[in-house]
């Protein structure tokens, strides 16, 4: 026998003495026999009885988690059993990750859920095998081999419960997926039990309202084309006081060369209204021939966290409106999930776009191989591309108020393999940039904690404990260099790190990449700049401070 | 603070900081485990606050707000929560006892430090309870504004 193998009398005392979390007050009872408690701030508002009938979902009602019966059909196994049959013909995929894992626990403390809460159903090995369990009892041949040693279960309200809890503590960043040694994309299973669970009418309004609005007017708010157009052409007047500039951004006009479609938070929330600001400043900079859409007003995609037909049938408004509108390519905004469903799934399930062509640079002649299949760019390699052409004329002085770190959107970064391109775009247009401990970013990087549409106010101390891992990077950055501004490219990343800085880091504020590309540019026959695109005042550019170096 | 206490401290510093870190991460329900950022908070902090017992400055009450901004957004009770100071009295007890410190007024001392130290942290929990609910009550308001926004328009 190997001289290293662990003695047993070290094992039982690593076991006993060693803290775990599996011991505790739970710890005389099997992983499937610790309880499920639904309590204010842990659970989602269900969604809405009208929104569900508006979509044609099964099992509209009014329900809460906290009730003791959640009013599931009355053959609701029937129903979980066969469509989880139904999917593992389906997704060769899903059979192959259900079967193939090992328990090497290699993803257990990679899950920014479980270091936030410490929960072991957060492990990701856990969380999947809370379906793996039924998945067994529900092929009777595997059932005779693996009971009793294996952990197969049978199906109960209190296992769909569970489902509900951990697989809504999951944003679907594939972080475990990173580490895992047999490539378990642990985000498809939460995406495959999250579809199960819409059948019997188990789900979360505020993933479903914005489906509902995205499936009526074509965004998740629900805004419709007049209310869109009017709002970003009052962000216009902002930049034309702002700047002097003269932006003119023209809707829905057929013949443009590229349709631009970015997550409708840019064009509402705050602060991506600045980051939409920064866009509308550099295409006027290079004269970019575009035009933006009222009916594919939006680039984000709640399909994805809902069932694959929806995610389909959301996606596909960006190719119909190519087509009606007749460009020659896309060009997509700073999000985090829209650009996995672009990725890795528009072209399979939407495409071939092949009344499109493949992206050229306007302004550099770069042709953007990536992108051949797919006919969309991402606005970060567009921009570095402009950036590493010298096509833009920038004064990184104007971000020296700003002291930042980035950020990785975790479907960029893991979903796209995009690190480099918003670096380097950041460098140009900042001075000070400083790098979060080497484990939090790039493919490593630590989810906000509140992506997959967990963003509901309600479910806010969940949201806190999932950002816990993130803000900790943010805060080593902020006492060892100062920094103040973190900077993502990420619509839902705005939205939620704004909150998760106010918890656990105040005084860091988020921006996004194309924010500070639109302080840093310098228009021509612009009027004199003092304040940055939030009015903030610039460092250095104070009334009577110089910027004309 | 008393020389003796001092020294008591100083001597027995290692064991009633590990006692106090074991007890406190065992108030969560699943025991945090050693080496996740909710136990790195704890142990740094409480570093901090134990060697800062006789005079509670800004690194100790900094020290006291990460471990109460934790603390905040977990499911058990306010009580529970600030019941780890409780045990830190039980740990000092003991120790005391054992270390032959007879001295009531030293330990009348320092328990009061630490009486102290419970209302600090009440505070400082509340003021995260509260920042907890003006999060939400901003998230609520901005989705009023879009709602009164597509009305409006």
């Amino acid at each position: 026998m190997s001289k290293y193998v662990s003695k047993m009398s070290e094992l039982k005392k690593e076991l006993d003495e060693k803290p775990s979390v599996l011991k505790g007050n739970y710890s005389h009872k099997d992983w499937w026999d610790l309880p499920v408690e639904f309590h204010d701030g842990n659970w989602c508002f269900p969604g809405k009885p009208e929104v569900l009938q508006e979509l044609g979902f099964a099992n509209p009602r009014k329900w809460a988690a906290t009730d003791a019966d959640w009013q599931l059909p009355s053959d609701w196994k029937k129903t979980i059993s066969e469509g989880l049959q139904s999917r593992l013909k389906q997704y060769r995929s899903m059979k192959l990750f259900l079967d193939s894992c090992i328990r090497c626990g290699a993803c257990a403390d990679k899950c920014h859920f479980f270091l936030g809460t410490g929960d072991p159903k957060n492990m990701p090995v856990l969380r999947a095998e809370l379906l793996r369990s039924v998945y067994r009892n529900d092929f009777p041949l595997v059932e005779k081999i693996l009971k009793g040693f294996s952990g197969a279960r049978k199906l109960t309200p209190e296992v769909i419960k569970e489902w509900h809890m951990y697989f809504n503590q999951c944003t679907e960043c594939r972080r475990c997926s990173v580490f895992c040694p047999l490539g378990i994309d642990t985000a498809e299973i939460t995406m495959l039990v999250r579809e199960l669970l819409n059948l019997i009418g188990v789900n979360n309004n505020w993933i479903l309202g914005p489906v509902a609005n995205c499936n009526r007017t074509g965004n998740h708010l629900g805004i419709e084309p007049h209310t869109f157009v009017q709002n970003i052409e009052s962000l216009a007047d902002d930049i034309k006081e702002l700047t002097g500039a003269n932006v003119s951004p023209t809707f829905n006009r057929k013949g443009a060369e590229v349709l631009f479609i970015t997550p409708s938070g840019d064009v509402f929330g705050d602060p991506g209204v600045y980051t939409m600001m920064g866009y509308l400043l550099l295409f006027h900079h290079i004269g970019l021939d575009y035009t933006i859409s009222t009916y594919a007003s939006e680039g984000g995609n709640f399909g994805m966290f809902t069932s694959n037909d929806m995610m389909k049938k959301i996606n596909a408004k960006m190719y119909h409106e190519a087509k009606r509108l007749g460009v020659k390519w896309l060009l997509g905004g700073e999000c985090g999930h829209m650009w996995r469903v672009v990725n890795q799934y528009m072209s399979t399930m939407n495409g071939p776009a092949d009344f499109l062509e493949q992206p050229v640079s306007p302004v550099t002649g770069t042709r953007f191989a990536n992108a051949a299949a797919t006919k969309m760019v991402h606005i970060a390699e567009f921009t570095a591309d402009l950036i590493h052409h010298k096509k833009l004329k920038l004064d990184p002085k104007r971000n020296d108020h700003l002291r930042t770190t980035f950020h990785d959107s975790c479907n960029i970064a893991r979903g796209m393999g995009m690190f480099e391109e918003p670096r380097y775009v950041l460098r140009n247009v900042c001075n000070t940039f400083h790098e979060m401990p080497e484990n939090t970013i790039r493919e490593k990087t630590f989810c906000c904690g509140s992506g997959s549409g967990l963003n509901a106010e309600e479910y806010m101390e969940i949201r806190m404990k999932g950002g816990l891992p993130r803000a900790h990077a943010v805060k080593y950055v902020k006492e060892k260099h100062k920094v103040d501004s973190l900077v993502t490219i990420c619509a839902i990343d705005r939205a939620s790190l704004t909150p998760l800085m106010k918890y656990w880091n105040p005084c860091v504020a988020v921006y996004g990449l194309h924010e500070l590309v639109g302080n840093a540019l310098i228009m021509d026959g612009e009027k004199k700049r003092t304040t940055d695109l939030r009015e903030n005042t610039m460092a250095g550019f104070e009334d009577g401070g110089d910027d004309e170096e | 603070m008393n020389t003796t206490l001092v020294h008591f401290l100083d001597a027995n510093k290692n064991v009633i900081l590990q006692q106090w870190l074991d007890s406190t991460l065992a108030i969560f329900p699943e025991r945090m485990g050693s080496g996740t950022p909710v136990s790195e908070v704890f142990s740094v902090a409480l570093e901090k606050i134990l060697s800062e017992l006789d005079n509670c400055d800004n690194n100790c009450r900094t020290a006291l707000d990460d471990v109460t901004r934790i603390l905040a957004i977990q499911t058990f009770q306010p009580s529970k929560a600030l019941s780890m100071f409780l045990e830190l009295k039980k740990i000092l007890r003991q120790m005391m006892r054992k270390s032959n410190v007879a001295d009531i007024s030293i330990q009348e001392d320092v328990f009061s430090r630490i009486d102290l130290l419970i209302l600090d942290a009440f505070d400082s929990y509340m003021s995260h309870r509260e920042k907890i609910y003006q999060l939400k009550v901003e998230e609520g308001k901005r989705r009023v504004f879009m709602a009164l926004r597509r009305v409006e328009a």
